[in-house]
């Protein structure tokens, strides 16, 4: 696992699962179009299954066409294990023993798929490189080489600030040199004006340039008002404290668990959902420690009343009050199927790269104007959908060559957001 | 024939009054607001000077700015094991049944994260076509009332289900084994379950149970006739669609009647005119009823006279049909009643004669008048009868009788009240003293269980209970639970079962009571669960079986004498059931209260109503002043004695008077005590009381009612209407092209700023732009093509739109309450209706007519006298016309060039939005809009404020009713109706998901979901399959003030009467 996290930071589309259990998780995945091994056993198999040769729930991978007698009766074991059992088959009888939970059957797989993934396993090599990595996993900070825009600005106030110290220095020993000189040559010293007035005879002498600069101060002043006043109620990259450290690095990161396996109702309805606690004992019914100890998920046992050591339920349940990230006003609806779905737009658009977040954090600033700069550019995917492909043919103005965008569909009408 | 018609709204529009003139002028009547603000709080009185006010006002905007700088911390909790079916955001549809003894509806439950917030009907039941009234709709928010009883009591005193259950079953067990009366006292049981579940109360305490049962509005004389004449006491099914005569003596049959809705279906389909044939009506009625004024033809008399007319049409039939005639069956209204007769005898077979009456005699006489039309076995159904009502009056009288002699030992009273609803109230009460042990499963402490009823098990409300009916034979629903019981109270029948020493729950017993349905039914193919599961998601069972139709077997002559007379008066009074609040069950139901009664426009009242002509002699206020100050009159029958406004109603028959029931409640909560006078205690078990005493007495009275409001500046040719007659020979008669006049006519039709002096009134102005046209084609223009703006691109994409049909609408109500449940609009009770603020996104404006104008007298050289003896005859028997008007949603619509903030605007849909944030309530779109749909939010009515309790979204538990997908209004911010703009968006996104197009009828606005006719019809125009297309194309298809060319996307649907010339 360790290992794993490092090849996520050089390979940011390989994410590989090592944890999960039951069946379940088949179910909210995305249909397997290509025969990508890869794809496949992560969707499918990952939840109990590891490619190399540790035991998680189910026993390591690797080796697995040595040991089974042939390729088709894994074909067959797939699809349906209790068949191959109780049609007296001997090798299956004898890894039923391997554990009481039985493996689900998976009838749906193709006999292509089933062999890519084989494949997949047969050639899969671990990683190379093993750096160990601090397994803190919850909570991170991540150190950059780079100067970010705060330091950089810090560096240019303290550079100006020196500057400043400069032309005061300097004017004043010029004011003091040319009252020696004019001592030493007996020229009558002028008036002693004084810092003070001297800026007021300089101001005085350049009125024009002190209208430039006032202008400057002044429209430098309301543009930075201005964006402190837009930011009112913007909480880009609030991260909560919340009761439970969940970390999503771990679960979608580490794990590669898919984002619809938790927060299923973001291909249904409006919002993605908190998981209930049924959803998170679908492994942790299993998986009572992680990376930081076993308390934070013993939280869950705790909430549902859950002993771990009998595996029974208790009657006394609590709920869990997670703190809400993101705040979308009441005023604005806002539909997560529609984007997921029919938009077909990733998490992480949105959401930025949350399979790297231990503590998920509000990456977009959910402003109208970022909802709007979206909408301007993004194109809606006419083909394959009828719904689109009829309202494309009854509009003759977007028949033009140019993308249809969100924008030209109406998608910055006022009331297809606010009702 | 509209040209020469007056349409008014009232009598003082009619007789344009200049308080009437102000009115119209002055459109949200600033005044009171100031005053109103004023009230009790002595701001004026007060220390806070200016100086102060401007501090706290400096340091609140500080404050609340400094407060707003802080992250709100906001949490989110999910379930901790969720609910399989449910995905927030994603409301889920139950099929369930309602049925109150007074309305039976198949209904789908709306529910959002489990909780119920709209009900809308099942169109899987062939008994009601999913069609429903206001009163079911509005039921969900009685869900949530907080004046429901939320634990057993004892004596007024909370106490627990485990007290309860042992007090009563052992005082119950006492009294059967010494063999004590029991009585059960319930609404109409049309559940098999339920039936069941009380033969076993019955078997367990022996032969002194007795089984009662009482409606509040009784059938009982169509029910003993029915018994006489067929042998089955049960309501004939009627089917509407294929009766091409309607006669019907005082019967509300689209409103009154038990499946009232479900007779509108068919009753709307009757009523439209293509193909040239329509449905005629002829109504004889004393009030004006909601199916008196839809009719063709109303014969406005007394209630003493109606058993006469009815006689006189029985004879006149028979004559025609070879039966034999009755004794003394003249008329006055004989011409008319002849008349009748022959359109009935002339649609054999394919007629209805309906009556109100509550005496079996009348009733026989009817059956009869059936029976010789042969309507038996085509339009009126007894081979599968209806069950909905089933109480005996006789029955009720001898249980009170019982009850005061003593002999009563328990008395359980379940679904009814009678101390509120039953005539003779006060001997019932005190036959209650003297009942040993008496029981009240009512939702509250209502009237009867505080009336000293020992204990208070309450029912759970109808949304949280199992239950199952048979409706009609043969045809069974099913009721859901949809939501937990949300207080301590448990089903009627599961209370019934444990004292009879049944444990088991109520749905159990319902699914092995099923099994017999079951076995009996021609799906017995299926396994018993997938028949229950199928009927459960259905919502309804209809077996099919057609029974036989049983054969007539009364005896006209006897039952002709049995009649008795309503006693004749000089005033006679009629007793009615409002369209809106019916029996008066719901009377706490605020969006009831505010419901516009459809004639009267009145809300948050009962009155007397009375002729305009009557009242003027009797020296009450016409209401034609603009404070709405009502007269109060007294009221005396039998000994009883009662007070109450006196409110003008044309088509009301002089020397009668009408009195809504369902009003006067004094144990209903917040909303419906004291509201109106409480007319059953005029009742004298029929509510034709007949004879009455009316005198006038002193004091005032504020009525609200809401159809003056938001009038349409006298513009006048906003109702367009014709005749069949004229119809079959001109499909576009009554609705021809208006042609404006245009100086530089030819030319592109855009930018002539004349036009709008071009047109007149439409009156006489009209016909000289025809005749200008012939003359000279070139300077005049459909009205559609003058166009001061360029065009949208309507043609893209979607445009929705919307269709109203004016013949179909029958102004029942059913959009309004539909509409407010699902925009979460505000109730803003009695006071703020009298301001004109009432907040109702759809409004049913209601329009007299009449002949004679001021115009045509002048033009015919009608003298005073006899112009205005016209005028009076038409308000005395006007027609009536009803027209939903709703946000027209305008293509040029002239509030969005007003908005210095651009708050509403312009759609690629047709739809004119409107975003409320952004709105900073200028009130400038009002005032511009020429129809008047636009509503402001003068207050806080959602929060905070006491003023507004009546408001569901005041309190905590009336807030659950609120649609989360709609935003709850600020104060200072307006309002219109949307289109459902909700419902738009949620259809295209399953259709976009799905990946196909958007069917038709697949979005519905929720006033077209509502509306049992069909009237309203929404859809997208631009889908040329679509049937809202259909209807734009018809040739009585015409926009509201179509010269003012804003291109409204609502068409209206010319209304066609069918009269005779001189004829109503």
């Amino acid at each position: 696992m360790l290992v794993n996290d490092k090849i996520i930071k050089r390979r940011g589309s390989l994410r590989l699962a090592s944890l999960v259990l039951t069946s379940l998780i088949f179910l909210s995945s995305f249909a397997a179009f290509a025969q990508d091994g890869e794809k496949l056993f992560k969707q499918n198999c990952a939840a109990c299954h590891l490619p190399t040769d540790k035991t998680v729930l189910g026993p390591g991978l690797k080796g697995i066409t040595e040991r089974a007698p042939s390729e088709q009766w894994i074909i067959d074991w797939i699809k349906n294990p209790d068949a191959l059992i109780a049609s007296g088959d001997a090798y299956a009888n004898e890894i039923k023993e391997f554990s009481p939970t039985a493996m689900a059957p998976f009838g749906y797989l193709s006999d292509e798929e089933i062999v890519a993934i084989i494949e997949y396993v047969k050639n899969y090599a671990p990683p190379v490189e093993e750096v160990a990595v601090v397994a803190e996993g919850v909570v991170e900070t991540s150190g950059s080489g780079t100067l970010d825009e705060g330091t950089l600005r810090n560096v240019l106030i303290a550079i100006g600030g020196l500057l400043l110290v400069l032309v005061f220095i300097l004017s004043s020993v010029r004011r003091s040199l040319t009252q020696l000189v004019s001592e030493k040559e007996g020229v009558e010293a002028p008036e002693e004006l004084g810092t003070w007035g001297t800026v007021t005879n300089w101001m005085n002498a350049h009125r024009g340039w002190v209208g430039v600069i006032a202008l400057v101060l002044i429209l430098a002043f309301l543009k930075w008002g201005t964006i402190e006043l837009m930011n009112i109620g913007v909480y880009t990259g609030y991260s909560p404290t919340q009761p439970i450290a969940f970390s999503h690095k771990i679960h979608a990161g580490q794990n590669g668990i898919n984002c619809v396996y938790c927060h299923t109702s973001a291909e249904k309805g409006k919002t993605a959902g908190i998981p209930s606690l049924n959803v998170c004992m679908n492994c942790h019914t299993h998986v009572a420690e992680g990376p930081s100890g076993t308390d934070e998920i013993a939280k869950i046992y705790t909430a549902l009343d859950f002993d771990p050591t009998t595996k029974t339920y208790g009657d006394n349940p609590t709920p869990i009050e997670w703190v809400r990230v993101h705040n979308l006003p009441d005023l604005s609806y806002f539909n997560h199927s529609q984007h997921v779905v029919v938009g077909k737009i990733e998490c992480q658009e949105c959401h930025g790269e949350i399979q790297e977040m231990g503590v998920a954090e509000q990456h977009s600033p959910l402003t109208m104007g970022w909802c709007v700069d979206c909408h301007r550019t993004t194109s809606v995917q006419v083909a394959d959908n009828e719904y689109y492909e009829d309202l494309h043919e009854r509009t003759p103005s977007w028949h033009d060559g140019n993308p249809v965008t969100v924008e030209r569909i109406g998608g910055l009408e006022c009331g297809k957001c606010h009702y | 024939m509209s040209k020469t018609k007056k349409y008014w709204t009232g009598l003082d529009q009619l007789h344009n009054t200049p308080e009437f003139q102000e009115r119209v002028e002055n459109e949200f009547a600033p005044e009171a607001t100031a005053e109103h603000l004023l009230e009790g709080d002595n701001l004026d009185e007060g220390s806070t000077k200016r100086r102060d006010f401007l501090k706290f006002l400096g340091f609140s905007v500080g404050a609340a700015t400094l407060a707003a700088c802080e992250t709100p911390v906001n949490k989110a909790i999910p379930y901790l094991n969720k609910p399989e079916e449910i995905t927030p955001g994603v409301p889920n549809y139950y099929a369930s049944t309602f049925f109150d003894g007074t309305d039976y509806a198949s209904i789908l439950v709306k529910t959002r994260e489990g909780r119920p917030i709209k009900i809308v009907g099942n169109k899987k039941s062939k008994l009601t076509s999913g069609a429903l009234n206001s009163r079911v709709n509005s039921s969900v928010l009685s869900l949530y009332d907080s004046a429901r009883a939320t634990s057993p009591m004892k004596d007024g005193e909370a106490t627990n289900w485990t007290t309860v259950d042992a007090e009563i079953g052992a005082a119950l067990a006492k009294l059967g084994e010494a063999g004590g009366s029991i009585v059960l006292l319930t609404e109409t049981i049309i559940s098999p379950s339920t039936k069941k579940a009380i033969a076993e109360f019955a078997a367990k305490y022996g032969e002194g149970v007795k089984h009662v049962t009482y409606d509040a509005i009784s059938a009982s004389g169509a029910l003993e006739a029915n018994e006489l004449c067929f042998g089955v006491k049960a309501l004939p099914a009627y089917d509407f669609a294929a009766a091409d005569v309607v006669v019907s003596f005082g019967a509300d049959f689209i409103a009154g009647f038990p499946n009232g809705a479900a007779n509108a279906v068919g009753y709307g389909k009757m009523r439209d005119p293509k193909g040239g044939k329509m449905s005629r009506h002829f109504q004889f009625e004393s009030n004006m009823s909601l199916a008196g004024s839809n009719a063709d033809v109303r014969v406005a008399l007394k209630p003493s006279e109606s058993v006469a007319a009815v006689i006189s049409l029985y004879n006149k039939v028979a004559s025609a049909t070879g039966g034999n005639t009755l004794s003394g069956g003249t008329s006055e209204y004989d011409a008319t009643i002849a008349k009748a007769a022959k359109e009935l005898v002339a649609a054999k077979g394919k007629s209805i004669v309906v009556s109100n009456s509550n005496d079996a005699g009348v009733q026989v006489v009817v059956n009869a008048i059936n029976n010789l039309l042969g309507n038996y076995g085509s339009t009126l159904n007894m081979a599968n009868p209806l069950y909905l009502k089933g109480g005996v009056d006789a029955d009720m009288d001898a249980l009170v009788a019982d009850m005061k002699a003593g002999k009563v030992g328990a008395l359980l009273i379940h679904g009814v009240n009678p101390s509120y609803s039953y005539g003779k109230a006060a001997d019932f009460n005190a036959g209650l003293a003297k009942v040993g042990l008496t029981v009240s499963f009512a939702d509250r402490l209502d009237e009867t269980a505080a009336a000293g009823v020992t204990y208070l098990t309450p029912d759970n409300n109808y949304l949280e209970s199992w239950n199952d009916s048979e409706a009609q034979a043969g045809s069974y629903s099913l009721t859901q639970p949809t939501i937990q019981p949300l207080f301590d109270t448990r089903q009627f029948q599961e209370s019934l079962l444990k004292w009879s020493g049944n444990d088991s729950d109520y749905y159990s017993y319902i699914k092995a009571n099923w099994a017999g349905i079951h076995t009996s039914s021609p799906d017995g193919g299926l396994l018993f669960n997938d028949f229950f599961n199928t009927a459960l998601f259905n919502g309804v069972f209809e077996s099919g079986t057609v029974g036989e139709t049983p054969e007539f077997v009364g005896d006209v002559a006897a039952a002709a004498a049995s009649i008795k007379k309503v006693p004749a008066g000089e005033f006679e009074l009629e007793l009615y059931v409002k369209a809106g609040l019916g029996d008066g069950s719901q009377a706490n139901n605020p969006w009831l209260q505010e419901l516009p009664d459809p004639i009267s426009r009145v809300t948050w009242d009962n009155y007397i109503t009375m002729s305009p002509k009557q009242m003027e002699e009797m020296g009450f206020s016409r209401l034609e002043r603009g404070d709405f100050m009502a007269n109060l009159a007294e009221i005396t029958v039998n000994g009883v004695t009662i007070t109450a406004p006196v409110y003008l109603s044309p088509g009301q028959k002089y020397g009668t008077i009408g009195l809504a029931v369902g009003y006067g409640r004094t144990a209903a909560g917040k909303c419906g005590d004291e509201v109106g006078v409480n007319a059953y205690a005029l009742s004298t078990g029929s509510f034709a009381v007949g004879s009455v005493s009316v005198s006038k007495v002193e004091g005032e009275y504020e009525i609200a009612q809401t159809q003056s409001h938001h009038t349409l500046m006298g513009r006048d040719a906003i109702l367009k209407e014709t005749t069949l007659e004229e119809y079959k020979q001109d499909p576009k008669a009554g609705n021809p092209d208006l042609m404006l006049y245009v100086s530089s006519a030819g030319g592109s039709g855009h930018g002539d700023d004349s036009h709008g002096g071009g047109h007149g009134d439409d009156g006489d102005g009209h016909g000289n732009e025809e005749a200008a046209k012939e003359e000279h084609a070139s300077p005049f223009l459909p009205a559609g093509e003058v166009n001061l703006w360029d065009d949208h691109a309507i043609g893209n994409g979607h445009r929705w739109g919307m269709s109203i049909d004016l013949n179909k609408c029958i102004g029942c109500g059913a959009c309004v309450t539909g509409c407010g449940s699902e925009n979460n609009v505000p109730v803003v009770g009695k006071e703020e209706v009298r301001r004109g603020r009432n907040m109702h996104w759809l409004r049913i404006d209601r329009y007299y007519s009449s002949e004679m104008t001021e115009e045509h007298a002048e033009e015919e050289g009608i003298g005073a006298i006899d112009k205005f003896t016209a005028m009076e005859a038409a308000a005395e028997a006007p027609q009536v016309a009803y027209q939903p008007v709703m946000c027209q949603h305008c293509n040029h619509a002239p509030c969005e060039t007003v908005c210095p903030v651009a708050a509403t605007t312009h759609s690629n849909e047709g739809l004119n939005m409107m975003t409320y944030n952004r709105c900073i309530g200028t009130r400038y779109c009002a005032n511009n809009c020429p129809y008047k749909v636009r509503r402001f939010n003068w207050f806080q009515y959602h929060s905070g404020s006491q003023d507004f309790s009546t408001n569901p979204a005041n309190d905590d538990l009336g807030r659950m009713v609120l649609n989360p997908d709609v935003v709850v209004r600020d104060r200072g911010v307006m309002e219109k109706c949307s289109f459902c703009i909700q419902g738009i968006q949620a259809a295209k996104l399953s259709a976009k998901k799905a990946g196909r197009k958007v069917a038709d009828e697949e979005v519905q606005s929720a006033c077209a979901e509502a509306c049992p006719t069909n009237a309203i019809v929404f859809g997208d125009l631009n889908d040329k399959e679509s049937w809202v297309a259909a209807n734009a194309k018809d040739e009585r298809s015409y926009h509201l003030l179509e010269e003012v060319g804003v291109q409204p996307n609502v068409l209206y649907m010319t209304k066609v009467r069918n009269v005779e010339e001189n004829e109503a």
